[in-house]
């Protein structure tokens, strides 16, 4: 990919679609039966809403993506020979207009700062001082290494680690959500965040 | 293909290499031939970039705090003022309001009000007054019936419909056997199927409903229908299914199963409308009561061994004659007949 091309649509992407994230990971979570699967949905709703965007920018980016996943939950349901027993999920919410599923969600600059705070809160200890010392005090890696006593290839994993964190803190809806497939249909009343809304 | 979590960990452990410092020409180069290996690489690269990039504002929540100092967790909420909490959908995805629904429902209530004084013999349904027509079918007889709406149903044999067209819903109790419907284009107006504390419903599309003793079965061949159940009393909502064009499923008391597959195959499963059963690898205790269903003279099971042999096979199924004598021929089975009866004995 020509290299302007390709900043200029992951910039759209990260604008118009990555701030949507949590709304998606609601709508897959209430649609789709299987929330282990919900991790490669959501990629492959990337995946065919970035191919779609480097032919033809989307008007609305929001209810192209969601009419993608909609489709994708289709197809997935058509191709798969049994679907399941008993756990069918509550697929309905597929029929529901977006907007009324999920509200503008688009933070205002506090607003995200507060997120992005929230986000960086939630690593665990040693994460969490890894990527203050890196990000916040501008250490390298080495410095990071040598101030902490750990190596620097803990260190090295432990931005990896950070690196996912904040991304599943800050667009979506934290990595909490994925630990918790066993009690899917205690949440599907769609008040269920616990304490990830509580605190 | 990789896993999307391990293509998340792989784009991880790049942007961290990266991020170490010595970053080389080759790295690069090499970083790219993995970005460009697939939109999904590209796709989780890009998150977490993203995401990295961000956590560099924390500088902006980092002022005044001094060098070497680690902020205790949750200073944020002071030092950062939000007029409100960010606005999460999930707890405001309540469906439509309830009194939006209310209103409605009381506003034909006092339409409605006058016509049912008025009008005898006409049935209250829903939220409007609507004309109830029953059709049925005896054994062996099937019957198109054209419905005021533009929907045709095909009842097979020994089946019975109530239908009740209102303003806002075409509805249609299956009391007995089954049916196709063809349903005509309506979106205002779904058209639900409703039998054994199930309701198929559906807006334009063909599919057929059949009530047995113990389950409904549902086979969609065009377009989409849901499939809902009623809630037992102080039970939990059962959950609804989106049913496709190929699917089939299966509701019984303990849950629902859907098969999907190709629109041939659901087809497959209506042949009853050309005359026809079909078998495949079926136990010959199904196929028997198959035949039952469409023939006053029953087939009846002598012992259990002959149950479980298995059929395959295309039949007329008003031909029971003939099946029996293929039987005959082709399994170690002998038929004795008993008045209007035919009994199966294994040999």
């Amino acid at each position: 990919m020509v290299g302007a091309v390709s900043d200029f649509l992951n910039a759209w992407f990260v604008r118009e679609i990555l701030v949507h994230e949590a709304s998606l990971l609601r709508y897959l979570r209430r649609s789709w039966f299987r929330p282990e699967e919900i991790h490669d949905l959501r990629q492959e709703i990337y995946v065919r809403v970035y191919e779609a965007a480097a032919k033809s920018l989307p008007a609305s980016p929001k209810s192209f993506m969601f009419t993608i996943a909609r489709h994708l939950m289709t197809d997935r349901l058509r191709r798969a020979r049994v679907v399941s027993i008993d756990v069918v999920g509550d697929i309905d919410a597929l029929n529901v207009l977006v907007d009324e599923l999920s509200p503008e969600t688009r933070l205002n600059g506090r607003q995200e700062l507060h997120r992005l705070g929230e986000a960086f809160d939630r690593l665990p200890e040693r994460c969490r001082e890894v990527v203050w010392l890196r990000r916040v005090e501008e250490l390298s890696q080495k410095q990071v290494a040598a101030r902490m006593g750990i190596s620097e290839k803990t260190v090295e994993k432990q931005v990896a680690k950070g690196s996912r964190l904040i991304a599943d803190h800050f667009y979506g809806d934290g990595p909490a959500a994925h630990a918790r497939h066993g009690d899917n249909r205690d949440r599907r009343d769609g008040g269920g965040r616990g304490r990830q809304q509580g605190d | 293909m990789a896993g999307s979590r391990e293509i998340e960990r792989t784009a991880a452990a790049w942007l961290a290499r990266r991020d170490a410092g010595h970053w080389s020409a080759a790295d690069q180069q090499a970083l790219d031939a993995w970005l460009d290996a697939a939109t999904a690489h590209r796709i989780a690269f890009l998150r977490l970039e993203a995401a990295w990039q961000q956590s560099d504002r924390l500088k902006a929540l980092g002022a005044g705090i001094p060098a070497g100092t680690m902020p205790p967790r949750h200073r944020w909420r002071h030092t950062v003022e939000t007029p409100a909490e960010p606005r999460r959908a999930g707890s405001q995805a309540t469906p439509r309001p309830a009194h939006h629904r209310f209103r409605h429902l009381a506003g034909w209530t006092m339409a409605a009000t006058g016509l049912l004084i008025a009008i005898a013999g006409w049935h209250w349904h829903a939220h409007e007054v609507v004309e109830t027509i029953s059709y049925q079918t005896p054994v062996g007889r099937l019957q198109e019936v054209p419905l005021a709406d533009g929907s045709v149903a095909t009842l097979s044999s020994n089946s019975r419909i109530v239908v009740s067209l209102s303003r806002g819903e075409r509805h249609v109790e299956l009391q007995r056997g089954e049916a196709f419907f063809a349903v005509a284009k309506d979106a205002g107006r779904p058209f639900v199927v409703d039998t054994r504390g199930r309701r198929v419903i559906a807006v334009g599309t063909r599919f057929a409903v059949r009530r047995d003793d113990d389950a409904t079965r549902v086979v969609v061949t065009e377009g989409l229908v849901r499939l809902e159940s009623d809630s037992p009393p102080g039970g939990h909502r059962q959950p609804t299914t989106l049913l496709p064009a190929g699917s089939r499923a299966l509701a019984t008391d303990t849950g629902v199963t859907v098969t999907a597959g190709s629109v041939q195959q659901a087809e497959a499963f209506l042949d009853w409308r050309n005359g026809f059963v079909s078998f495949h690898d079926t136990p010959l205790a199904e196929a028997v009561a198959e035949f039952n269903r469409y023939n006053n003279r029953q087939i009846v099971l002598g012992d259990n061994r002959v149950g479980s042999l298995r059929v395959g096979g295309n039949f007329h199924w008003s031909n029971t004659a003939a099946f029996v004598r293929l039987l005959e021929q082709g399994f170690p089975v002998t038929a004795s007949e008993q008045g209007n009866r035919i009994v199966l004995r294994h040999r």
